[in-house]
């Protein structure tokens, strides 16, 4: 009994030791192992060629360093969460690549400081840079009070625009890009105009049909493509130079609400989906597979890529011959148009224990041939930031179709880039422009028009009041 | 031994075979591990929460942000529509579920189907359903001649959208419980009731209703606390859009921390539904008199 006693009274003891190993154990081993292996989180590709290539490039990594490399890949939405989380936890991997680091991490995290100044890493790879590119990591930094590179940007994406060829020879309009009228608003009348004509010939089966995919929510990033496109259009800037906000000045005002007015319009004209003002980014996408749309402006060649992988499609019919990629048009001044890139960006948390090693697999990663590869297996859904890699003939050439059809999307992308007036999305400028893209402010201001039946003037004034706003809290 | 009489003052050694024999000492020994999840898991990120809720900075830009005024009115309606709708169908459905036929069996059952489905497939069928070009609410109307509606392209319909969805996923939840109550209730009562020549108007507003009022406050409250902190069907079936304007504060505390990796502005923002949320609480407790 007396033996049972001294038991009884052991075991909250041992429960006690057993649950504060439970909680703490983790944390040791993790410690432990932080100095032993490098934890790269990685985007994951929409593609599992893209996957393959990287988890081939970690393999190589590997044997040449004779280290353990943990690498994940985690979609883009969750991956930015995670990549917040950890940084605000101060836990955070070694290397991590998010589609949204250019926009939602490096001017935020660069300016408290957290992440790794990789000044040193852009000097060495700066000779094989595409200039344009490259100051999208180049933020400010609010403790040491300077700018400085706190990403590595390696690929890009900008803006096309999609459409189906076949929809518009079935109403005997002209289909071929170089035909389609380039003008302001000659080209947005032609896909309106796709739009009656189909509805006219088949109302059974185009009645729900819309000329003109253009997403216009607060979901969506897309949005923000499209409303700074359209401001380029309309001659608009909303910061200067330095990245003070100039969008109340008065040419810039004019040019918001212009631009504001003429989404307003094109909404309210019965050829954009009404429930562009709920899209995510995935539903213009969606619309357009589905051919519900004629039309659509969509960031990277995702699309077109799609098709390309098209179980349905083993010709790849719909990619090479039914559907095309064209430019945007030019302003309603007559201008060409202008183009912005959003440059996708490594980051190396500052709090990262192995930033040597971190620095040296980016630097691996980057190497032209094993970096050519790794682009290439996205389809040219991205454009490399590298001029040596972006040297490659598939850039201009594209891919080949079974019957010696020419790539009526790659190229296109890769005149946009190469032949075209093209700036990078000025997030990196300012912190509080960040905000701006985070808060989607003029998707915002897009809705106040279309659905609350504002004037665009008073919605632009809310937008450049609560822009104005944003930035006034960064001090 | 009386509890605490360790901690009389003897020698060091007599202390400790003391307490190693104590009860209580047992007691909380045994209990310890607990302490420590609620500890890990309760306490400390409420602490960690309030911590980061209390930047006084935070507020400032909570109520200069004009989204978040808009959730404020957001979270009365869908709070105050919802449950009420909800728990008064409930309350009538259980009436009707409570009838002793066969069949009425076989309706309880299919009535339970939203509840036991996962919200996810279930709000991502309603999204279709409401497609403005494709959906099949759009498709009869125009069938009848009507007009189609953007459903959620607009801030009403939106909003009424996320609303009736809610009543659908949980009005059959309540309905059992308002079911049990009924149930709960002596026969004799209504015999007796029948006695005195009670319809069943008069059945229900002196019989049921009086002895289910205690239950149905509770189940308001209850509801009121889940709805408040309800994120997934707002998240899920409209995501703030249009215009951000059909946010509720748990998704406008998400999109605060996750989308603009502003953790002090998503506290922030919950620890203004906090005081309502700890007052449904403290009512529900003086109800239920724990």
């Amino acid at each position: 009994m007396g033996t049972r006693r001294r038991w009884l009274w052991r075991v909250p003891w041992i429960a006690a030791l057993c649950l504060a190993l439970a909680l703490i154990g983790p944390g040791l081993t993790g410690t432990a192992a932080a100095g032993e292996k490098l934890v790269v989180w990685w985007n994951k590709g929409y593609y599992p060629e893209e996957d393959a290539a990287m988890q081939k490039i970690v393999k190589e990594f590997e044997a040449k360093q004779k280290v353990e490399v943990d690498l994940s890949f985690t979609a883009q939405e969750d991956l930015l969460k995670k990549i917040t989380a950890a940084l605000i936890a101060r836990r955070v991997p070694d290397v991590a690549f998010c589609f949204f680091n250019d926009w939602q991490v490096i001017p935020k995290y660069g300016w408290n400081d957290q992440l790794a100044d990789v000044s040193d890493l852009i000097k060495e790879l700066r000779p094989r840079y595409n200039e344009k590119m490259l100051e999208v990591a180049y933020v400010f930094n609010n403790k040491t009070k300077k700018r400085a590179y706190y990403g590595i940007p390696i690929e890009a994406q900008t803006m096309h625009i999609h459409y189906w060829r076949d929809m518009l020879k079935e109403v005997g309009m002209e289909d071929d890009p170089a035909k389609i009228p380039m003008k302001w608003d000659e080209y947005w009348g032609y896909w309106k105009k796709a739009q009656d004509a189909l509805r006219k010939k088949d109302p059974a089966k185009y009645g729900k049909l819309y000329g003109i995919g253009m997403t216009m929510s607060t979901r969506a990033s897309d949005t923000l493509y499209n409303f700074d496109m359209a401001l380029l259009s309309f001659n608009g800037e909303l910061l200067d130079k330095g990245g003070k906000v100039v969008a109340d000045q008065p040419k810039n005002r004019e040019a918001i609400i212009n631009t504001l007015k003429w989404f307003g319009e094109l909404f309210t004209s019965g050829y954009v989906p009404p429930d562009a003002t709920n899209w995510s980014d995935g539903d213009n996408n969606a619309g357009f597979h589905n051919k519900s749309i004629v039309m659509t402006p969509n960031p990277s060649q995702s699309i077109p890529a799609s098709q390309f992988f098209n179980k349905d499609d083993p010709q790849k019919t719909n990619y090479f011959d039914n559907m095309a990629t064209i430019e945007w048009p030019a302003g309603p001044d007559g201008k060409k148009a202008r183009y912005l890139s959003a440059v996708k960006t490594v980051i190396i948390p500052k709090d990262s224990k192995n930033q040597k090693l971190a620095k040296d697999f980016v630097r691996f990663v980057l190497e032209p041939a094993r970096f050519l590869e790794y682009v290439k297996a996205a389809n040219g859904r991205w454009y490399p930031a590298f001029t040596d890699v972006a040297k490659d003939p598939f850039w201009r050439a594209g891919h080949r179709g079974p019957k010696g059809q020419k790539d009526p999307h790659v190229p296109v992308a890769t005149t946009i880039y190469q032949d075209r007036d093209n700036k990078a999305f000025e997030h990196w400028k300012h912190p509080a422009n960040s905000q701006v893209y985070d808060e989607n402010i003029w998707g915002k201001a897009m809705a106040r028009i279309a659905i609350d039946k504002w004037p665009p003037e008073k919605a632009a004034d809310e937008a450049i009041d609560r822009m104005k706003a944003i930035f006034a809290g960064y001090k | 031994m009386p509890p605490f009489a360790f901690l009389v003052r003897t020698t060091r050694e007599e202390r400790m075979v003391r307490l190693l024999h104590n009860r209580t000492f047992h007691g909380f020994m045994f209990s310890a591990p607990l302490l420590a999840l609620f500890g890990a898991f309760v306490i400390y990120p409420m602490a960690f929460g309030i911590y980061y809720a209390l930047d006084r900075d935070s507020y400032r830009a909570l109520f200069g942000d004009p989204t978040f005024r808009q959730t404020v009115w957001n979270t009365i309606w869908y709070v105050g529509v919802a449950v009420n709708v909800k728990l008064f169908l409930a309350l009538l459905l259980s009436g009707i579920l409570d009838y002793p036929y066969r069949w009425i069996r076989v309706l309880s059952a299919l009535f339970l189907i939203p509840w036991a489905i996962p919200a996810l497939p279930g709000i991502l069928s309603f999204r279709w359903m409401l497609n403005s070009q494709w959906g099949i609410f759009n498709h009869l109307l125009t069938k009848f001649g009507l007009p189609s509606v953007p459903w959620l392209a607009r801030h009403d319909t939106a909003l009424g959208a996320i609303i009736v969805f809610h009543i659908w996923k949980y009005l059959p939840f309540w309905t059992i419980i308002f079911l049990a109550g009924r149930r709960a209730i002596p026969h004799e009562l209504y015999e007796a009731a029948a006695i005195d020549g009670a319809q069943p108007v008069q059945n229900f507003r002196f019989v049921t209703f009086p002895l289910l009022r205690n239950l149905y406050l509770i189940c308001t409250l209850l509801s009121m606390v889940f709805t408040l902190g309800d994120f997934t069907v707002p998240w899920l079936l409209a995501g703030g859009a249009p215009g951000d304007s059909t946010h509720v504060l748990a998704t406008l505390a998400y999109r605060y921390t996750f989308h603009m990796g502003r953790l002090e502005w998503g506290m922030a923002t919950f620890a203004v539904a906090l005081p309502v949320t700890l007052f449904f609480i403290f009512l529900l407790l003086r109800w239920v008199k724990i």
